[in-house]
């Protein structure tokens, strides 16, 4: 996968799409774009192909039937079915012979299924802004929880710290309306990203600045009692995201149908399953539109069916264009069907940020 | 045939329900007015804390909230048996209710210290997962003994009852007593649950002095009986000594309907004002350490 081509005789293309993400029926511009190099003297061959199988040498066939010989210009590509495009655009000299190629890859969703936000333009407002972030922990070597303990060691200067840096100069903005995925291995510091844009931590060096109501999903069941019903949890938890009591009354039996658990609103939830407060916890949380939404891996407890429905619901959010997305997952399949951007975390360092096909296939590379 | 209609009719039933799934309300999308603004929630997380541990007090028990009456009753029923006849302290006038003002008072003072101070701690699970102003939770404290307290008053009123004394215009000053002493139950609390985050051992040298506090305090003995400490030292420091303060104020005014000595008065307000500044300091330097020790 290369969007970018250097030309033997100097200079570079690069292969420029007017969106990356549209549904059956829009057009995208395919332009490749010249640097130190000029247009004139290329010829240019444009293919698409769905879903991949580049490797098997399935496309031959799309080439003579699809490419598109075009002497100069952009080439305008109106695709007709669903799918996951890639474009290609052989570059030839002249006289026919191939010098490389650019490929992109392409979203097309169907007329009414959900698309994923459009990568937003730079000067979009913004929702969260993370400004060189990072987050060190001291660890103590040794644990005192007794003033005994401490003044021994503080009298014998004992008291050492370890230095953990759990992130390290992190930065980026999401821009309102945007779906933004972390990923990142286990322990690679999502957790404490989100914690930070939450507001629960602080972070030791660098700034965040966040916009608006967050709708924090970090763990379910934060802020539930174990021993109070599942109604009095609701306006407990609905009380600690910041709700009137009021809105709480009226859409009392929107989060109860949301979360399929009619009849078992007096029930205390430590009788619950683990799926069951989730399903409650996720109701509560998006039951209207929080500015910023934080999901945190929430989805995985759910059975099947509700996970589906959340992922419904997250899309719906999404697709209001007021809500931003922040999603953290570690199903890459659900990050690529929602996020327009992506950042990759490993061991607290950022590893990449960029559009969310490009990250993921790099994520994924990794895993192999 | 037969097969042939299913498909449509199932398409045509998807499609009704479809038509008809906007109708329902699922979700409202446009609700700006969802929030309360930023200064406001409290109040709101306030009160549903405040229920929450109500419930949770009375959850199961037979009686329920008639327990806040009760409890002090019974406990002023022993005790005023015991000193009675043990140690003879039945020449204080209306000693039942001398007893009963006192503790109530005490009981005040020592459930919202206890259980403020392991607030921030048995918060920790919310506090690593959502943004709340933290001093909401010693402060809840407070406020849910407030709400026992003012069970136990209809017991201050039994007791009243049976020996006879009648409510004067002086009982009027005693709210102003219980808001001095919920400042400075609040301040003391934001102090301790501050602390007891850093160091557990609080935890257990607090009900220590809890106990040696309450000894030093006239809930139960004479009053008079400070004059018959033989260190001036110690006698000062009994005087000084807030929970004296708060006590007599009450006392004065429930029981004997006179003025509380203005000395008393002053000394409240002092030691809520201190209690309260010191209070709000130590926590707000340092509830940004929190979340890294719980």
């Amino acid at each position: 996968m290369q969007d970018t081509l250097n030309l033997d005789g100097g200079g570079s293309v690069f292969l420029g799409l007017s969106s990356t993400s549209i549904r059956v029926g829009d057009k995208v511009v395919v332009t490749p774009n010249f640097r130190d190099a000029n247009k004139e003297d290329f010829l240019f061959n444009y293919v698409w192909n769905i879903d991949g199988n580049w490797e098997e040498g399935q496309w031959g066939s799309t080439v003579k039937e699809l490419g598109h010989p075009v002497a100069d210009g952009s080439w305008t590509f109106a695709p007709e079915s669903p799918g996951r495009y890639c474009i290609i655009v052989d570059i030839e000299d002249q006289q026919g012979n191939l010098l490389g190629n650019v490929e992109r890859w392409l979203i097309v969703a169907g007329q009414n299924s959900f698309m994923r936000p459009p990568v937003p333009p730079a000067d979009a407002p913004t929702a969260v802004l993370a400004d060189d972030v990072s987050m060190i922990f001291n660890i103590a070597s040794e644990q005192f929880n007794s003033l005994k303990e401490y003044f021994i060691a503080a009298a014998k200067h004992e008291l050492t710290f370890k230095e953990f840096r759990a992130l390290d100069h992190i930065s980026f903005e999401v821009k309102r309306g945007e779906a933004f995925g972390l990923v990142g291995t286990n322990g690679s510091g999502k957790s404490t990203m989100l914690k930070i844009i939450a507001g629960v931590l602080e972070p030791s060096a660098g700034k965040i600045s966040v916009s608006g109501t967050i709708a924090p999903l970090i763990e379910l069941g934060a802020g539930f009692d174990m021993e109070l019903t599942a109604k009095e949890n609701i306006y407990l938890n609905g009380a600690l995201l910041g709700y009137r009591k009021d809105f709480i009354d009226e859409h009392f039996q929107d989060i109860v149908d949301f979360a399929e658990l009619d009849g078992f609103m007096d029930m205390p939830l430590k009788n619950y399953s683990s799926g069951m407060v989730a399903r409650i916890a996720f109701a509560i949380a998006t039951v209207t539109e929080p500015d910023i939404l934080i999901v945190d891996e929430t989805l995985s407890v759910g059975d099947f069916l509700f996970q589906q429905k959340c992922e419904r619901r997250i899309k719906e959010l999404v697709e209001s264009d007021n809500v931003t997305v922040l999603l953290v997952s570690h199903d890459i399949s659900l990050v690529e069907r929602i996020c327009d951007r992506v950042c990759w975390i490993e061991k607290g360092h950022m590893r990449m940020l960029g559009e969310t096909d490009e990250v993921c296939e790099a994520y994924r590379s990794l895993k192999r | 045939m037969a097969s042939n209609t299913e498909p449509a009719e199932k398409d045509a039933a998807l499609a009704a329900q479809e038509a008809s799934a906007p109708a329902t309300p699922v979700h409202t999308t446009s609700a700006r007015d969802a929030w309360y603004p930023a200064g406001k929630r409290d109040l709101f997380i306030l009160r549903e804390l405040v229920t929450k541990d109500f419930k949770l007090k009375y959850r199961r028990s037979v009686l329920g909230v008639i327990w806040s009456v009760l409890n002090p009753l019974l406990m002023m029923i022993v005790m005023s048996l015991v000193f009675s006849f043990f140690l003879r302290y039945d020449n204080i006038e209306h000693y039942p209710l001398y007893l009963i003002v006192a503790n109530i008072t005490w009981q005040v003072f020592s459930d919202s210290t206890n259980a403020g101070m392991m607030s921030i701690i048995d918060a920790a699970p919310l506090l690593k997962k959502v943004r709340v102003k933290k001093f909401v939770f010693p402060v809840e404290k407070v406020l849910f003994s407030l709400v026992n307290f003012l069970f136990s008053l209809i017991a201050v009123f039994v007791v009243m009852l049976w020996e006879g004394v009648a409510p004067t215009p002086m009982m009027l000053l005693a709210p102003l007593c219980i808001i001095l002493l919920m400042f400075f139950c609040v301040g003391l609390s934001l102090f301790l649950s501050a602390l007891a985050v850093f160091f557990r051992d609080l935890v257990h040298l607090w009900s220590v002095l809890l106990m040696a506090w309450m000894y030093a305090t006239p809930l139960f003995w004479p009053v008079s009986m400070i004059e018959q400490v033989p260190y001036a030292f110690v006698r000062t420091l009994m005087y000084v000594n807030p929970m004296y303060n708060f006590v007599t104020f009450m006392r004065d005014t429930v029981v004997y309907a006179t003025m509380p000595p203005s000395s008393v008065v002053l000394s409240c307000v002092v030691w809520a004002a201190v209690s309260l500044a010191l209070g709000y300091w130590v926590f707000r330097a340092n509830e940004r350490r929190f979340i890294l020790f719980i």
